[in-house]
């Protein structure tokens, strides 16, 4: 969805470019500052006084499946690829950050690095061969990987199947750390994730990704190498991912086939990151936290919570097909540009008529 | 031995040829990835199971129980997705999550999450036919299966409504054109999805069971089957979910049967790698 104004007449003539310059400075400025006050409030929130230890553990489960929900966003809002097989390397980072914690009793961090990149690697082979499909078809060749992934783990001795592995407790340089330290360390991650995507869509990297997504054939004509932008993305979105798996294997102290063959994990990460709109920063943190607190609240209706989720999948995609952050973004949009007009022409310009442009997917 | 695997691959096989069928017949006319294929399969074996307590014999059941799911296939197109009908397959994909996420609740609300069986089997005692033994329940379900495809066949040649569904898929444009009414052919289409999902579910419920989870599988290898024919072609799809069946039997069988869940995986990757467009898919031109 992009909402256009009617920009022949506008585009003619900026009377002042500086101050249009000044004022695009203060509201990146402002975006940074909301996202550094989220992240000053999650900081903070461990000291509150109606703060209590169970909620540290809860609350870094809710930031595991927003960071999961950022490497699918990676994919779906950035690149315009859709991948329904990422529980496959939540489940991957998982494992490989398990068995060197039990094996080898590496560090807290080093596992979830381990993991990350363990799960980026197969993101890589699987991106070569995927993305070379078209979109839905890519969705099926996904969800079959995450399939597979969980027959491997349910099946294959080192991963003991559906018995599980019971980790032992979390250490940092040595130093053993309960809940309210992981949830740190969490949001520490969360942090670095968010910085990373927040600079990429604004690199020259994020733009080859939008303008493939945007306009594949432009793009491709104007020197982009679409398998090979596209195999990065899929690898970094597979990476962090992968890190979400190890921080959620890590903070359960167990990670079992039970869980990880579970292929509708996938899915509710890519339910995150629609519901919250995939092409915000903010949104799979929203989503993220909406996906992931549901069966909390409703603990004992399971059934009714799938009910729910449902109904408001289907309600965001009726209503909001860019996300719920999208519409709750777009009158500041609208504010921002109509600021952005008065500075660059010095008066107020009639009322632009706001034309919504429905997406139409791939020609 | 061998032609015991390969009869049994068939006969499972013929199974996920239905939900393959349903996956493609949706997928070609209104481009939609139909997640919940599988439970409309599923929700039939419970309603099914509803009535064949009630008192209703064999034939009865399946009789009102399609009639029940091809109006669920209805609503679900008519509530859901009708007003998106015009968004990218992304969007019409997730929608049939959400479908999938309610009949999931609903389901697990009404009968709970514990796997039932289902009141009716077949008999163990296996028949020889030409040497091969065969258990009845294959032979039933092939029968069925086999059935239903002939009942396609003519559906899609001879019939009004069939062949206008034919001209909705090569160009529905065109076909609005032509005074086909496109709207009614999609919710015909889906009132398919329906029908053939209620057959995969009855059959397959005295196999796997009756739990909102039962078509899980199931419908991951009617994708790959589909898959198979380039969502596209239902001789195709048909091939394919036949072929995983008995790949997966004789990976069963002769590697151990852990070896028979990943066996769907190693040959969509293959396919996927090897011929992208489907085995008997046809390479589209792409559009700039």
């Amino acid at each position: 969805m992009v909402a256009k104004n009617s920009a022949g007449k506008r585009s003619a003539a900026i009377l002042d470019p500086k101050a249009v310059a000044r004022l695009k400075e203060r509201f990146q400025k402002q975006n940074v500052a909301l996202v550094v006050a989220f992240f000053a409030i999650l900081l903070v929130a461990p000291l509150l006084p109606g703060f209590k230890g169970w909620m540290a553990g809860q609350a870094a489960l809710v930031i595991v499946y927003i960071i999961a929900a950022q490497g699918v966003s990676i994919l779906c809002g950035y690149t315009g690829l859709v991948s329904v097989g990422h529980g496959g390397f939540l489940a991957i980072g998982a494992y490989t950050a398990a068995l060197l914690t039990k094996h080898l009793a590496l560090d807290l961090i080093l596992s979830v690095i381990a993991g990350a990149i363990t799960a980026g690697f197969v993101g890589m082979l699987m991106g070569l061969i995927f993305l070379r499909l078209a979109g839905p078809f890519m969705a099926i060749g996904t969800l079959g990987f995450a399939f597979f992934v969980g027959a491997v783990v349910n099946n294959v001795k080192v991963f003991e199947g559906r018995e599980g592995i019971s980790l032992p407790p979390n250490r940092i340089f040595g130093q053993v750390i309960g809940d309210t330290e992981f949830y740190y360390v969490a949001v520490a991650f969360l942090a670095g994730v968010t910085i990373f995507i927040f600079s990429l869509v604004r690199s020259s990297l994020g733009r080859a990704l939008k303008s493939l997504r945007d306009a594949e054939k432009a793009a491709q004509s104007c020197g982009v190498n679409r398998l090979q932008y596209r195999t990065l993305a899929f690898t970094v979105s597979a990476t962090i991912t992968g890190a979400a798996g190890a921080l959620n294997g890590l903070i359960t102290h167990y990670v079992s086939a039970e869980v990880y063959s579970d292929i509708w994990y996938s899915v509710d990460i890519l339910v995150a990151a629609v519901v919250g709109g995939s092409a915000m920063l903010m949104g799979p943190i929203v989503g993220g936290t909406f996906v992931a607190m549901l069966p909390f609240v409703l603990e004992t209706l399971a059934d009714f919570s799938f009910i729910l989720k449902g109904a408001v999948l289907i309600a965001v995609l009726m209503f909001a097909p860019a996300g719920v952050c999208e519409v709750v973004a777009r009158p500041f949009r609208a504010w921002r540009r109509r600021r952005l007009e008065v500075a660059g022409h010095g008066t107020t310009p009639p009322a632009p008529e706001l034309r919504v442009v429905a997406s139409k997917g791939e020609p | 031995m061998l032609g015991q695997q390969l009869i049994s691959g068939l006969a499972t096989g013929s199974l996920y040829a239905l939900t393959a069928i349903a996956v493609v017949v949706v997928f070609r006319n209104t481009r939609t990835i139909n997640v919940a294929q599988g439970d409309f399969s599923m929700i039939a074996a419970f309603v099914a199971v509803l009535f064949l307590k009630s008192g209703l014999n064999y034939y009865a059941t399946i009789a009102a129980t399609v009639a029940f799911t091809v109006l669920l296939g209805i609503v679900v197109e008519r509530l859901v997705m009708r007003p998106i009908a015009d968004s990218d397959w992304l969007t019409l994909f997730t929608a049939t999550l959400g479908v999938y996420y309610i009949m999931h609740g609903v389901a697990g609300w009404i009968w709970g999450r514990d796997t039932k069986a289902f009141p009716v089997t077949f008999n163990p005692t296996p028949v020889e036919i030409f040497g091969v033994i065969i258990s009845e329940g294959h032979l039933i379900n092939m029968g069925w299966a086999g059935a239903i495809g002939v009942v396609l066949f003519i559906f899609f040649r001879y019939t009004k409504q069939g062949i206008a569904m034919r001209a909705v898929t090569d160009d529905p444009e065109t076909a609005k054109l032509m005074g086909i009414p496109v709207r009614f052919i999609v919710m015909l289409t889906w009132g398919m999805a329906g029908f053939l999902g209620a057959f995969a579910g009855i059959l397959i419920a005295p196999i796997l069971y009756v739990s909102p989870q039962m078509m899980d599988e199931v419908l991951i290898k009617g994708y790959v089957a589909a898959v198979f024919g380039g969502l596209y072609s239902i001789p195709g799809a048909v091939v394919g979910a036949l072929m995983i069946g008995v790949a997966e039997n004789l990976a069963g069988g002769y590697l151990g049967s852990h070896y028979k869940t990943a066996t769907a995986f190693v040959m969509i990757v293959a396919l996927l790698a090897l011929r992208p467009q489907g085995l008997f898919g046809i390479q589209k031109r792409r559009e700039i």
